[in-house]
């Protein structure tokens, strides 16, 4: 029976790699899932394509932007009829939609180097205390601010004062954001041009949208006109089949739109978008589509078009040939809203010089495209926001401070990971330290199994290898 | 305290290195040239313990702890590199409790699967300590490869610490039993 037993006892070593091979094959599971209540939800593709063109003429520049969705999301918000009652459907969710509402986007962030570590960090350093959308949100709606708006950067209430603002909009230290949706801007060939300082502002003028809902009278205040449209709403079947396309009568217009008319035949399920386009006014109108924003064969393929110089430099980056530049860019797509997007590291882009993105001069009205991308990966960049990048939390801190660009640290793909990650940080932290334990003690066991079987015998003889 | 990190892990990142070369060659070779690998390892597995502790606690004084410990890269440096500990300490107190005889019968084999499983995660270790510096290699391509990005932090479910903890406890009971068995 001793003999047996001695002769079983060394194989119980065994019992580490069986351990480790089983925390192998299981690692990275059991923590990281959807949590809507925590504002979570993970996109299934971490990162996505975007190809960017740019081209330049005496007046104007233009920027082609191409990337793959499944299909297009067309309709934003909607107003269902629901048995007397209009019920708002596709709000903004954590993730995708489960209506499948809710636009595709597309935006760029531009700088003229007034905000130095744009063009190091990107997007990142517009990303708050507080940021609507994060698990910690604050208890108002924060949106995408700059971190010198802040007196305080962990505290997302804490602006500098109105004229510290001001002169710092004055100074240049601010963002030119163009901002491309797919329906509270494309039908009408526009895009929404806004900046970000203190938060996310549209340009001075009329936006290229307002919301379609008389709150005293709970009802639209459009409908669709039946003359223009042949007929007065769409119809939830067919936003549910995904029959509603470009062909459909899927925007509300100034100039397809009458005023809603309650003693109308409303029948369960009629739909009527929740948002009326119109033509901008103003600085806001600065940014318009050449040509028709459209998707086609899975992909979608949008250019947009602007002055160099729009006359509004509060507002935007005035533009100047040989200048170099600084831009991110992002991407909504599969019915998602917020922070539920795909972004990039930033980029230069150069007009008519090295960069990047380099836009080309061309002579005429309109660019004649060439097959020449600029291929950029998107990233989910998860909830990581500038005051945990700057602070002690932040290994790579002191690297920001030393003004190293993220790119020269990370991969996109490593950011998305990270980003993740970070969504479940602590709960990450608490079972990495249980692995971790757990690894040790089956160490320590296996240890203490083969403790009688690693006996000094050899003083008899020389300890050859039997 | 980085560079000083860089400088100290090589130390038990060349004993360990060494100590496992011995084993193989303790373990699968006869001759002079084995006997005295097997004479000579017992050095050189303290020496590595000693050295990996000076570089852990190094390792440990290069960012502040918070920064580690959110850092999934520096989290999987932490676990890995105190595995490779557990693993050599393991050896180390095995061989100096068998000293030669540490290689007789059967033991050697457990000698040699414990070697390569403490290869197999310093080797890990030092590659994640490369990534930690913007030095990749294709040993993490490799690990890829086989399911586990090094990207991700390296952790298990419930269940699994579960498990781990009781085959220890099992493995412990049973060579303990075995003990009293064979007494």
């Amino acid at each position: 029976m001793a003999r047996q037993d001695k002769g079983i006892t060394p194989w119980l070593v065994l019992g580490l790699p069986v351990a480790l091979g089983l925390a192998w094959v299981t690692q990275g599971t059991g923590v990281i899932q959807d949590d809507p209540e925590r504002n979570i939800a993970i996109p299934d593709e971490l990162t996505m394509p975007l190809q960017v063109q740019a081209a330049y003429n005496d007046s104007h520049i233009f920027f082609r932007y191409r990337w793959p969705a499944e299909r297009p999301h067309i309709l934003h918000d909607v107003l269902v009829y629901e048995d007397g009652d209009w019920v708002r459907k596709g709000s903004a969710v954590p993730g995708s939609n489960p209506d499948g509402l809710h636009e595709d986007r597309v935006a760029m962030m531009l700088d003229d180097g007034s905000v130095p570590d744009f063009a190091r960090y990107g997007g990142y350093m517009a990303i708050g205390a507080g940021a609507a959308g994060l698990t910690d949100e604050a208890p108002e709606e924060v949106s995408k601010s700059m971190p010198g708006t802040r007196i305080d950067l962990t505290d997302w209430a804490s602006r500098q004062a109105p004229e510290t603002l001001e002169a710092q909009r004055e100074a240049g230290y601010f963002l030119d954001l163009w901002h491309w949706r797919g329906h509270r801007s494309n039908p009408l060939n526009l895009s929404d041009d806004q900046w970000i300082g203190a938060e996310r502002s549209g340009d001075a003028g009329r936006s290229p949208y307002t919301t379609n809902w008389d709150g005293d009278a709970g009802q639209p205040l459009w409908m669709l006109d039946p003359e223009e449209a042949g007929q007065a709403a769409l119809r939830w079947e067919d936003i549910e089949a995904g029959r509603v396309d470009f062909d459909s009568p899927y925007f509300l217009a100034e100039d397809t739109a009458i005023d809603f008319d309650p003693d109308h035949d409303w029948q369960n399920g009629d739909v009527i978008p929740r948002r009326l386009v119109r033509q901008t006014e103003g600085s806001r109108g600065d940014i318009t589509v050449q040509g028709e924003g459209r998707w086609n064969d899975g992909y979608w393929d949008v250019t947009l078009s602007r002055r160099l110089d729009t006359g509004n430099p509060l507002d935007d980056k005035i533009l100047r040939d040989q200048g170099l530049y600084a831009a991110a860019f992002s991407v909504h797509r599969n019915a998602t809203g917020g922070r539920w997007h795909s972004v990039s590291l930033p980029v230069s882009l150069g007009l008519g010089r090295d960069a990047d993105l380099t836009a080309t001069s061309f002579q005429g009205s309109t660019p004649e495209w060439a097959d020449d991308w600029f291929d950029m990966t998107l990233f989910y960049p998860g909830q990581v926001n500038w005051p945990l990048l700057v602070s002690r939390a932040h290994a790579g801190a002191p690297d920001i401070a030393e003004g190293t660009p993220v790119h020269a640290r990370h991969s996109e793909r490593q950011l998305a990971i990270y980003g993740v990650e970070m969504e479940f940080n602590d709960a990450i932290i608490r079972q990495w330290g249980l692995t971790l334990l757990a690894g040790l003690i089956t160490m320590l066991g296996v240890a203490i199994a083969l403790l009688p079987v690693f006996r000094d015998t050899s003083t008899n003889r020389k300890g050859e290898a039997s | 305290m980085s560079g000083m990190h860089h400088m100290l892990v090589h130390f038990p990142l060349g004993f360990w290195a060494l100590a496992t070369l011995m084993i193989l060659i303790g373990a699968l070779l006869p001759g002079r040239m084995a006997e005295l690998n097997r004479v000579a390892l017992l050095p050189v597995l303290v020496l590595s313990l000693l050295a990996a502790l000076v570089a852990i606690i190094s390792g440990f004084l290069v960012w502040p702890l918070e920064a580690s410990t959110a850092s999934p890269l520096a989290r999987n440096h932490i676990l890995t590199a105190l595995w490779s500990l557990g693993v050599f300490t393991m050896l180390t107190v095995l061989v100096w409790r068998a000293g030669r005889s540490a290689f007789v019968g059967a033991s050697r084999w457990a000698l040699l699967l414990l070697a390569l499983i403490g290869i197999s995660i310093f080797a890990t270790t030092g590659t994640i300590g490369g990534h930690l510096v913007g030095a990749t290699t294709q040993f993490s391509e490799l690990l890829k490869l086989f399911g586990w990005d090094v990207y991700h932090t390296f952790f298990v479910p419930t269940w699994v610490i579960g498990v781990m903890v009781l085959i220890g406890i099992a493995c412990a009971v049973l060579g303990l039993k075995g003990r009293r068995t064979a007494s």
